[in-house]
């Protein structure tokens, strides 16, 4: 079996690994690295359970294999921050109840850090822009609004 | 269900690519992967080799290109989206982003990728029929140049053989002051069940010269001659929306599937042809 | 400060804010192996040979199993858990559903084979190189033409589609009051098939350990001992103490991780014969086939009214699809879940219903958040929307004459159900209010006359929560009871463990449970820890689904507690040398009624398993498990107003407002409510306008096999919803709650049909089917013109 060996870097972690040139980016993270929380809903490219940074930008996992991802830099819901540091995005979905089985989280939070990284004071229209390419089948969305709303003003008060 | 087995070329150059194409009959392009893997996880598509092309440097510009603009291969779909230069020199490429996709498949696909694709409902070739764009085709045997209006021959097939790699997107400098891009989807971003993408100029109130393109209604893009010769001779008036929303819808034969039947997209054809002409006549203003 | 009713932000959410949730693909075992399996591309087609010689020689193959191993190996089917007969007696015609097709394969999905393999590349690869030689057969798929006498029959031994004829009601009365009737409406109406579609795919692995001789099933299901008991008793066939089931976290269930599926039995099995766990999981595809799908009724109904627009008698026909295998729950949806709420809120004297539940060559139909209750609110709401228009009479107005009155509580119903509480009317005029129809009706009119269509629809609804009076459901043909329980445990430090049976993924059960605990014993939410999800864990429970939980295990959480302070009481009297009834127990202390003597309760605790000093007949230490069983259903309902523009050249509708306003009796955490509210409206959203299970007439391919056409709502394709609430408490449990989590999913289809008919009345548009998308819309309008 063909394997081409490639170089990652996850959260500021620098890994080696051999794969298959058609291991899922996604498959990757969550055996290759045991990097669970990266969630594969569907495989094509809907539904945004998957989505991580790559090189800076939000990147569909399972749309990507990882060969693409040789030489990249990975950014995980993992090293977004911990329970004792919070990220503010991570701090306004708890407060604002913006999660119910967590599944669709972990991608909805990397979307919503990209986003209030290019637009600070999103209005509700530009949110659910933003994250119309990450589905939700428990809230009806309107808590994730209003948590990233809320990330969205923590994150002004703390200021640069 | 995980993709099937292929095997992997990575390119450094186009000339690498070119090379890997000739040598690997079997082989097909991988840039942004937002439509192939999707169609690969499916196993619908199981191309023996992949020749991945992302590492090739300099090939994602969006540059002047004389009073155009000229696109490379890599160009991610959010740059042109975002792009000051196209905005001024093709803001129909502009209007029609707004349909295309989410954010984050944007930010790997690219406008070359999503071209040589070539779904029926996709916005952007009929686009690039509205505004008469040439597609730069390179291969070892040499290059050529193919207008738009011939590139697109059937569902997922272009004039690209097998051993050519699209390098260039080349938007021509904008004749007309009239343009207007409408689609009819399910829900935002997702594939069209119909498109009209419209370019009109008007002189002294007379429209001179129309090009209105559907996608989603056939197995490409295309222009809808009687739809466009409705309108030239004489001002965009209500009589003439009517009869070229009336012959647009005419001269489509569109398909029946899970999304939409052919009534439906024939009769969205005759109202997004109104809408479009009506907004881009307004822009002549 | 009391915790319940306090809007407390999550417990829970640590994990998966940080990634570090424990779904079951995240599981990993060491030697673990990767399965697939082989399905029917075919919706009807004989099974003949088998090729497997070519996928077990590939590299990396660890089995590959059909179901004549399993047969052999002496597997079972599934079995279901509620007889529903005909009005005539005859039993239902049952048709378990398979762990691996036997003959036929009866559905496109239907599994025949199982490919165990080092890899999932392997395991994928495998799977597609295994052959089955089939034998396409006529299939029949759509619903209506199932009943026809020359329709292929899914099941030859029936002779007929139909599994029951069931019928509710008094026909006679009720074709009385039509036959006398001022005026009367009817309509044909479909309720669409859905795919229920959580985020999570479905994943199980399967494991057996040859020491211990058990089996160990880790399964994304709603209620992991009911998974075990029909492993044991049903498919597996081991006994219920070698099975332990596992249901970590899990993403989302509505109900449709709530069955028995054969990938529950086959993988433990798998696992015992190539002696190493097997894992799966489904990928988006397989799930959208093989996962129970929901709702799919065809109906004729008519409502009768007298001369003072007084609702006289209501009538359906429905045919509801079974699918090609009968689910668990399955008869009961349609009849029992669905027809007992005929009445809705109104005061409805004369009623008749029958249903012919039919078999069909499709994915097996079940239970989906709401669960029969959208699709008898669905005509109920459109019926009496009609009639009033028919009538020129306002149908907000229509509805509030017919409101059964607060005074009438408790009503007996006359499909025979009896709702004990409720304030309709007063639901209802919080719902003119919160929507502020009047300003919303003059917004109409000034966009009319610039030529543009809005539309304000409404729905009225109530439903059963709290599943349920076990007695009441055997007498109505669950094979089942439906009780909980909920094991209070105090450690001898003080702290809490509530072992529940029910199951939490996404119901924020860790947190609303532990302020129900926290009221009680007075002390922090923190020091109560909630356990669901293993059997190995917690002794028994039933799971959670029904709109059950609060109800039936919060309620047997709150009795086990309140056990366990009366406990604690005696044993403070006795080391406070005072009578029983002179303590007190308050803000977590005993304390001697006029005195300053008190004793915490975690001073209690100690002392409960120090022994050193209790009195005689004391049985030491503090946990008690109490299984409560609810005296009756209770009642949740409340009142939907939806308000859309409508395109009128292209169909294309806009949903631009929702207002709900809801009665779940007492609410334990408003936050955790509300987005349960939400979650449900937009759940019954893309009923309403996006989401429809589709198969190919002749051949019965299923055409909406991934996300990209079975569309279910975005961000953007979402209001936002304004609430507000009323409460009435029951008395059905000691907490006064009624089930929420799937209330508000049967307002949308109705409200928003009646708003898109409000908009387009007066073009002469009278019907469509959901789900309402552009080209429905279209079709009507061109239709009323033509």
């Amino acid at each position: 079996m063909e394997r081409e060996t490639i170089s990652v870097t996850v959260n500021g972690r620098a890994y080696e690994r051999a794969v298959e040139p058609r291991r899922l980016l996604s498959d990757f993270l969550r055996e290759d690295l045991r990097l669970t929380g990266t969630h594969v809903g569907c495989e094509h490219g809907v539904c945004g359970s998957c989505t991580v940074m790559m090189d800076g930008v939000t990147a569909r996992s399972c749309l990507t294999f990882a060969v693409m991802a040789d030489g990249a830099e990975i950014e995980t819901i993992e090293g977004l921050g911990s329970v004792e540091a919070m990220h503010p995005v991570q701090q306004a979905f708890w407060e604002k109840h913006g999660l119910q089985c967590g599944f669709c989280t972990p991608g909805m939070l990397m979307t919503a850090v990209e986003l209030l990284k290019a637009n600070p004071d999103p209005s509700v229209d530009d949110i659910r822009d933003a994250i119309s390419g990450n589905l939700c089948r428990c809230t009806g969305y309107q808590t994730i609004v209003e948590s990233i709303q809320y990330a969205a003003k923590l994150m002004r008060e703390d200021g640069p | 269900m995980k993709p099937a087995r292929f095997r992997y070329l990575r390119a450094a150059s186009v000339n690498d690519a070119l090379q890997a194409l000739a040598e690997n009959p079997d082989a097909q392009i991988l840039a942004g992967g937002q439509s192939l893997i999707a169609m690969m996880n499916l196993r619908l598509v199981k191309p023996a080799c992949l020749i991945d092309i992302n590492r090739i440097s300099n090939i994602g510009y969006i540059d002047e290109d004389g009073d155009g603009v000229a696109i490379g291969a890599l160009a991610r779909h959010n740059d042109v989206k975002h792009s000051p230069l196209i905005r001024e020199r093709c803001p129909l490429l502009t209007e029609a982003y707004e349909s295309i996709a989410h954010h984050t498949v944007r930010n790997r696909g690219t406008l070359g990728g999503n071209l040589c694709h070539a779904d029926p409902s996709s916005e952007t070739p009929a686009v690039m029929v509205a505004t008469g764009a040439t597609l730069m085709l390179q291969s070892l045997r040499g290059q050529r140049e193919v207008g738009a209006e011939d590139f697109f021959l059937g569902t997922y097939e272009t004039a690209r053989r097998q051993d050519e790699m699209l390098t260039e997107i080349r938007l021509p400098g904008r004749r007309t002051d009239g343009w207007a891009f409408a689609e009819i989807s399910n829900r935002h971003g997702d594939f069209a069940i119909a498109v009209i993408a419209t370019t009109l100029r008007i002189e002294d109130g007379r429209c001179e010269a129309a090009r209105v393109v559907a996608s989603g209604v056939g197995e490409h893009a295309a222009r809808l001659e009687p739809a466009e010769e409705a309108l030239i001779g004489g001002p965009i008036d209500d009589a003439r929306l009517d009869a070229a929303a009336a012959a647009a819808a005419g001269a489509v034969d569109p398909h029946s599937d899970s999304h939409a039947d052919a009534a439906y997209r024939r009769d969205a054809i005759a109202a997004l042809t109104r809408r479009t002409v009506r907004r881009a006549a307004a822009r002549c203003d | 400060m009391a915790h319940v009713g306090a809007a407390h932000t999550r417990l829970e959410d640590d994990r998966f804010l940080t990634g570090r949730g424990r779904f079951v693909d995240d599981i990993r075992l060491p030697g673990e192996a990767y399965a697939a399996f082989v399905r029917s591309p075919h919706a009807r087609a004989r099974i003949g040979a088998i090729a497997t010689d070519r996928a077990r020689a590939m590299p990396g193959v660890l089995a590959v199993l059909t179901g004549d191993d399993w047969r052999r190996d002496g597997g079972g089917e599934t079995d279901v858990l509620w007889d529903v007969n005909s009005h005539d007696g005859t039993p239902m015609n049952i048709a378990r559903r398979p762990i691996f097709a036997s003959g036929e394969a009866r559905h496109v999905g239907d599994t025949v084979a199982l490919v165990v393999a080092e890899d999932p590349h392997t395991a994928a690869d495998a799977a597609a190189a295994v052959e089955v030689a089939w034998e396409p057969l006529p299939s029949i798929t759509e619903l209506a033409a199932s009943v026809e006498p020359d329709a292929p029959l899914v099941h030859e031994e029936f002779g007929s589609n139909v599994a029951y004829d069931w019928r509710l009601g008094d026909a006679e009365a009720t074709e009385a009051a039509f036959a006398a009737a001022a005026h009367v409406t009817a309509l044909s109406l479909n309720n669409n098939r859905l795919a229920p579609s959580a985020m999570e795919p479905r994943a199980a692995i399967g494991a057996y350990d040859r020491g211990s001789e058990r089996y160990t099933l880790w399964s994304t299901t709603q209620n992991p001992h009911l998974v075990r008991q029909w492993l044991s008793r049903d498919t597996l066939r081991a006994p219920e103490h070698a099975i332990r089931v596992v249901a970590p976290d899990v993403g989302g269930g509505f109900g449709q991780k709530t069955y028995h599926y054969p990938e529950e039995a086959s993988l433990p099995w798998a696992a015992r014969l190539v002696g190493r766990p097997v894992r799966w999981t489904a990928t988006r595809a397989e799930t959208l086939a093989v996962d129970i799908h929901a709702r799919d009724h065809v109906t004729e109904a008519r409502m009768a009214f007298d001369e003072d627009g007084r609702i006289a008698a209501v009538e359906a026909n429905i045919i509801a699809n079974l699918g090609a295998y009968q689910s668990q729950f399955a008869a009961c949806i349609p009849t029992l879940f669905c027809v007992t709420m005929f009445s809705g809120q109104y005061a409805i004297p004369a009623l008749h219903c029958r249903v012919l539940g039919v078999y069909t060559n499709t994915t097996p139909i079940d239970a989906y958040r709401g669960a029969g209750n959208p699709e008898i609110t669905y005509v109920i709401e459109r019926l009496i929307e009609n009639g009033a228009r028919e009538m020129a009479a306002d149908s907000v107005e229509a509805r509030s004459r017919n409101l059964v009155p607060a005074a009438a509580m408790p009503y007996a119903s006359a499909t025979g159900v009896t709702y004990d509480v409720g304030d309709f009317p007063a639901v209802l005029g919080k719902t003119r209010a919160l929507a502020d129809l009047e300003a919303l009706r003059a917004e109409q009119a000034r966009l009319r006359e610039d030529g543009m269509l809005m539309g304000i629809g409404m729905a009225a609804f109530i439903r059963s929560g709290g599943a349920g009076p076990s007695r009441l459901a055997a007498a109505l043909g669950s094979r089942m009871g439906l009780w909980d329980v909920a094991t209070v445990r105090v450690h001898p430090s003080g702290k809490i463990t509530v072992l529940c049976g029910s199951h939490n993924h996404g119901q924020s059960h860790a947190t609303t449970y532990a302020q129900i605990v926290a009221d009680r014993f007075g002390c922090d939410m923190a020091d109560i820890e909630i356990v669901e999800g293993d059997t190995d864990r917690i002794p028994h429970g039933l799971g959670t689904w029904a709109s059950r939980s609060i109800t039936v295990v919060g309620s047997a959480l709150a009795v086990a507690s309140d056990r366990i302070i009366d406990k604690g009481r005696r044993l403070a009297a006795h080391l406070m040398e005072c009578a029983v009834e002179d303590i007190d127990f308050g803000s977590g202390a005993y304390s001697v009624r006029g005195t300053d003597r008190r004793m915490t309760f975690v001073e209690i605790a100690d002392m409960a398993y120090r022994g050193a000093d209790y009195p005689d007949g004391f049985e030491l230490g503090l946990e008690e498990a109490a299984f409560f069983d609810p005296d009756d259903f209770n009642y949740p309902y409340g009142t939907h107003v939806a308000t859309v523009t409508v395109d009128a050249e292209t169909g294309a509708v806009k949903l631009t407002g929702y207002y709900s306003v809801e009665d779940m009796g007492l609410v334990i955490n408003p936050l955790v409510v509300d987005g349960q509210r939400h979650g449900a409206a937009a759940q019954g959203i893309g009923q309403a306008l996006l989401e429809d299970v589709r198969y190919e007439p002749d051949s019965g391919q299923l055409l909406t096999g991934s996300f990209m056409d079975y569309t279910i709502p975005r961000a953007d394709d979402m209001p936002n919803f304004a609430l507000d609430s009323h409460v009435t408490l029951t008395e059905t449990n000691p907490l006064g709650v009624k089930g929420v989590g799937e209330l508000g999913t049967a307002g949308p289809p109705a409200a928003i049909g009646n708003a898109i008919l409000d908009a387009l009345w007066h073009l002469g548009v009278r019907h469509m089917e959901m789900p309402f998308t552009a080209e429905r819309v279209w079709r009507a309008i061109r239709a009323a013109s033509a």
